[in-house]
């Protein structure tokens, strides 16, 4: 009962992790129709930058001030968001309207760019400012900003009074600004004119700038959304599994990668289906480590995306496409 | 000088010259007819007009306006909006929304305005959809409003399409062939909508249409376009009886019902 209760947890605070990536994915796919390869990248810079930022400020785990963890988040989400509007105004803009191998193959060589950023090892002028380079041959870890005494720790066996369930700060800062950012998300997409014009684009992009929706801005917002959450989603994973010492390629990039296997089992392009694949591979994961073996983690990830594939390719919610012969 | 002014407009796809040195002075209010066979260059015409291909000569201007170079939205938004021959809705979207899109470029609140919920979006949101259901009144949709817009009868489907440009506030409305597919009494309320529309909103209206009853009976002017080429243009009387335009048709009676198009 107590494991059941603790992988929940973990199972829901790394899916909706997985979910903000995977939403990345899902909205760019759903707009320019094409898979950015470099989003696993912007989420391990986003993870960078909140080092950076914590290493500038003279943020450490042992001394910060309360309002770290804010500064921290906001300021690695600005500055994805100017990452991702970057990347797709340089590389992808140009190759707008090109055959779609062309701008996947750039997605390819963008991710091995900023996947090759990321492993740097220092750099003298930033080092001066307390900037280091966190994911490279010497893995280092991102300074805890929240307090580790658990808010609430309860036994559920009475049998075994020593096996507590614990809820950290840090789990509820995960699950509380996931979903919030999420439930924003939706509202933009659903609620707002900004939200309209993307899906108009979505659907059908010529005709939406024939009635008058600048194609090019929506599709830089939509870049800027996406890095942005990608970013809190790396400043928070850093947070949640703050023992963590992993190089960029090692480890970061490959759970960029996991939440593209959620986009693909929610149905890619579909923002609701980002959502409920995110926190089915962090469920699936979290049970999996849990009752099975912690070391095949991966390995439950990669197979359900075989399942889903086999059995229903369009993804859970997704719409299948029938091709009109 | 009218109020769309066309100056030697045309374009080659490879050898193919698909539109050459089309010229069309459109007064304000006017309703006037683009016709000709299956190929003629009319869509490729109003691709040219509304920045979807930029033409390889000419000019064309909106009143002071030169709407050469500009990106198809900006065209779109300097009051130049068209209907489409194979509709084109955002069918996942609901009716309300299709119409509400085209409302959006006008709209001055920002992505933080909208995050915030300012009385600035709270305002701007409630104009906009106030405007687009009067606009699904006129057009006979607003009880539908809330249905994906896949989900309407064909006619219906039609007639959002011209909700929807004209939700663009537009000087100019280029129909392309509204009444394609329409059975006998939807084309007789069709011919109705289009003369009220233009009146209501003091538009002036070019339209691509096949069928001649309707062409001959609601347009002013008439200009025929034969292998991308204008070999007439006048008055509908005056075209029934141009002898270039019966040849372009193969002596089809362009008065009769049938498919001119047939070679």
């Amino acid at each position: 009962m107590t494991k059941l209760l603790q992988a929940s947890m973990d199972g829901v605070a790394v899916g909706s992790l997985y979910a903000l990536i995977a939403l990345g994915y899902t909205m760019v796919y759903g707009i320019l129709k094409f898979i950015n390869f470099a989003h696993s990248d912007v989420f391990m810079l986003g993870a960078w930058f909140s080092f950076a930022i914590c290493g500038f400020l003279g943020y450490t785990t042992a001394d910060h001030p309360v309002y770290a963890a804010l500064v921290a988040l906001i300021g690695s989400m600005a500055m994805c968001g100017a990452l991702g509007f970057t990347i797709e105004r340089l590389a992808y803009r140009p190759l707008r309207g090109a055959p779609r191998i062309n701008v996947l193959i750039t997605a390819i060589g963008v991710s091995l760019l900023l996947e090759n950023v990321g492993q740097l090892n220092s750099n003298k002028f930033l080092a001066e400012y307390g900037i280091k380079f966190p994911f490279g041959t010497r893995p280092t870890s991102v300074p805890l900003l929240l307090p580790d005494q658990p808010l609430l720790s309860f036994a559920l066996d009475s049998a075994h009074p020593n096996t507590l369930v614990n809820v950290l700060p840090v789990d509820v800062l995960v699950i509380g600004v996931a979903f919030t950012l999420m439930a924003l998300l939706q509202y933009l997409v659903f609620g707002t004119s900004l939200g309209r014009a993307m899906r108009a684009v979505s659907y059908d992009a010529k005709t939406a700038s024939l009635m008058g929706i600048d194609v090019d801005r929506v599709v830089s917002i939509t870049f800027v959304i996406g890095s942005a959450l990608a970013a809190a989603a790396g400043f928070l994973y850093g947070q949640k599994l703050q023992s963590l010492r992993q190089s960029a390629d090692g480890l970061w990039v490959l759970l960029g990668l996991k939440a593209f296997v959620a986009a693909v089992v929610g149905g890619v392009g579909n923002v609701r289906g980002a959502m409920a694949g995110g926190l089915m591979i962090g469920l699936v994961e979290q049970f999996g480590a849990a009752y099975l073996s912690t070391n095949l983690r991966d390995l439950y990830v990669f197979s359900l995306l075989i399942v889903v594939l086999l059995f229903k390719p369009e993804g859970l919610l997704g719409k299948a496409v029938v091709e009109k012969v | 000088m009218g109020l769309l002014d066309v100056q030697g407009v045309g374009i080659a796809f490879g050898g193919l010259k698909a539109v050459q040195d089309f010229r069309l002075d459109l007064p304000k209010g006017a309703l006037q007819g683009l016709i000709g066979p299956n190929g003629a260059g009319k869509t490729t015409l109003f691709n040219l007009l509304t920045g979807v291909y930029p033409p390889d000569t000419g000019t064309v201007k909106l009143g002071d306006r030169v709407l050469n170079g500009l990106k198809p939205h900006q065209i779109a938004q300097a009051g130049l909006a068209r209907t489409f021959q194979n509709i084109r809705l955002f069918g996942d979207l609901t009716v309300l929304d299709n119409v509400k899109i085209a409302c959006w470029s006008r709209g001055w609140t920002t992505t933080l305005d909208a995050l915030l919920r300012t009385p600035r979006f709270r305002a701007e949101e409630n104009a906009i959809t106030t405007r687009s259901m009067e606009l699904l009144q006129i057009f006979e949709l607003d009880k539908r409003a809330d249905e994906s817009a896949r989900f309407l009868p064909y006619g219906g489907q039609r007639r959002l399409e011209m909700a929807r440009a004209l939700a663009l506030d537009p000087k100019v409305l280029l129909l392309d062939e509204p009444a394609a597919g329409m059975n006998p009494q939807e084309k007789v309320a069709l011919r109705n909508l289009i003369r009220d529309v233009r009146d209501r909103f003091g538009l002036t209206v070019l339209l691509i249409e096949h069928d001649m009853g309707l062409v001959m009976e609601i347009c002013e002017r008439i200009t025929v376009l034969d292998h991308g080429v204008v070999i007439a243009s006048g008055t509908p009387i005056e075209i029934q009886k141009n002898p270039a335009v019966i040849e372009a048709y193969l002596g089809a009676s362009p008065v009769a019902d049938a498919s001119p198009g047939a070679h």
